[in-house]
């Protein structure tokens, strides 16, 4: 049985602290990832497709208290993300794609439609630098029951990035 | 090592700017331009918008001249420093004196830190720190006479003289009551110095630091800088720089100063290669 909290936050770099500044670049998208991490509960697995992504999940719920576990889930924490060309200053350029293609992803996030959060294209994704394996994983945790509440929604580097929480 | 210059904590990593202040006619670079007291008070407006941490307010250039009575030094400074004080109750006030007799009277006026620039010439200065509870800058000048230049002065080595000297000094205000963490020692460049002197303080900094004991130094527009570059006052401030870049690597906490801005990019910068210091915001590769 998947547990019923679930959390989506992007592998941002920026969230550890060895590339912490002295003024925070991403303090919103922060307080947003620890709020959501903090309603998972105390035992939370961790649903990210590489390092990064992983360490950035386990900062997190370090910071809230809570640890990784596969054992007897309270919640589950995703890290994805949607693209990384949205701008002239984003991290891979601009590309008139990218917004329409966060759009589609956004929809299929909050409404939420788990069948169609697999139904991307993964070379169009790839294209865009998307971070989208973990999200797929959610298609098989979401129902069209779940209702999303959004911690953060917004791309001000460019990158796509979602805080998401969804309760059944 | 924490500092607590007067009034004022900072942290252990914190570094400083130690803005310059004259209330002399006829200091080396400004030439008097803050002379008049109301130039002088408009100066420390502009550092401390600047970022400053700290003003040196001196009343007698460091250099041979008119001599300056107590008297008259005290007539430049006292009231200069119960002026600031009241305008800015946060900022770090040093006095550049040797006097004890001054020494007293601007601690009395609200002065957190005595400037002793000429190595404890007045032997009585540390006591009036330890009375007052203010923090006191323990120099090297090799015994030179206040305002005096260097003729012909040998070491067999700098360094160790201006450690061994420096540290004894510093040990003699703890046992005059000052307080471990209100005592900062400074080789004086060009002090009792030639300039091979001083460059070699400068390429031997760490050896100081390594003492423990917190590190001032003053460098701006130097002679040595001068003489190292050939170049007058007034174009000197890159090779000032550089030589603030050697001592922010090896660890220097003060850094007395006429051009705070740039002086503190230098600093900051240095102190983030060394590991010390975040970057301010970075999110380059890291979005």
């Amino acid at each position: 049985m998947s547990p019923s909290r679930l959390a989506l936050v992007p592998g941002v770099p920026a969230l550890l602290p060895s590339y912490a500044s002295i003024d925070d670049p991403v303090a919103d998208l922060r307080a947003a990832c620890l709020t959501a991490a903090g309603s998972l509960g105390p035992r939370v697995r961790v649903v990210a497709p590489h390092d990064l992504g992983r360490r950035v999940a386990r900062q997190l719920l370090a910071e809230v208290g809570a640890e990784e576990s596969t054992d007897d889930p309270t919640g589950t924490l995703v890290v994805g993300n949607g693209s990384a060309k949205r701008t002239l200053k984003a991290p891979g350029h601009f590309d008139e794609r990218a917004e329409v293609f966060d759009d589609d992803l956004r929809r299929a996030l909050l409404e939420p439609i788990p069948g169609a959060l697999t139904g991307f294209d993964e070379r169009l994704a790839e294209e865009l630098w998307a971070d989208l394996a973990g999200i797929r994983a959610l298609a098989d945790l979401l129902t069209p029951a779940h209702r999303a509440e959004v911690g953060y929604d917004d791309a001000p580097y460019g990158v796509q990035y979602w805080v998401v929480c969804w309760s059944a | 090592m924490t500092l607590q210059l007067g009034r004022h904590p900072f942290a252990d990593d914190a570094t400083l700017m130690m803005a310059i202040v004259n209330r002399t006619p006829d200091s080396f670079y400004d030439q008097g331009a803050t002379w008049a007291e109301d130039a002088a008070f408009d100066r420390v407006a502009a550092v401390v918008a600047q970022g400053a941490e700290i003003v040196d307010i001196g009343g007698i250039k460091a250099a041979p001249g008119e001599e300056i009575s107590a008297a008259e030094e005290k007539g430049r400074v006292v009231d200069f420093v119960a002026r600031v004080r009241a305008a800015y109750p946060s900022l770090v006030i040093s006095v550049d004196t040797w006097r004890a007799e001054v020494g007293a009277a601007v601690c009395e006026a609200g002065a957190d830190l005595l400037n002793d620039a000429w190595g404890g010439a007045d032997p009585e200065l540390v006591d009036v720190a330890a009375e007052h509870g203010v923090a006191i800058v323990c120099t090297h000048t090799g015994g030179a006479t206040p305002r005096t230049r260097p003729f012909r002065v040998e070491y067999d080595d700098v360094v160790a003289a201006a450690i061994d000297d420096t540290v004894r000094y510093a040990e003699r205000a703890l046992a005059a009551g000052v307080a471990r963490e209100s005592i900062v020692i400074d080789p004086a460049h060009d002090f009792g110095k030639n300039t091979f002197h001083s460059l070699e303080v400068t390429r031997r900094l760490g050896e100081m630091v390594d003492t423990g004991w917190p590190v001032l130094v003053s460098l701006s527009n130097k002679d040595f800088v001068g003489e190292t570059l050939d170049l007058p006052v007034g174009e000197r401030l890159v090779g000032t720089l550089a030589a603030t870049a050697v001592c922010a690597q090896a660890g220097a906490r003060i850094y007395r100063v006429h051009e705070v801005v740039e002086t503190r990019q230098v600093v900051d910068m240095v102190w983030s290669i060394a590991g010390r210091r975040p970057p301010r915001r970075a999110i380059r590769g890291l979005a």
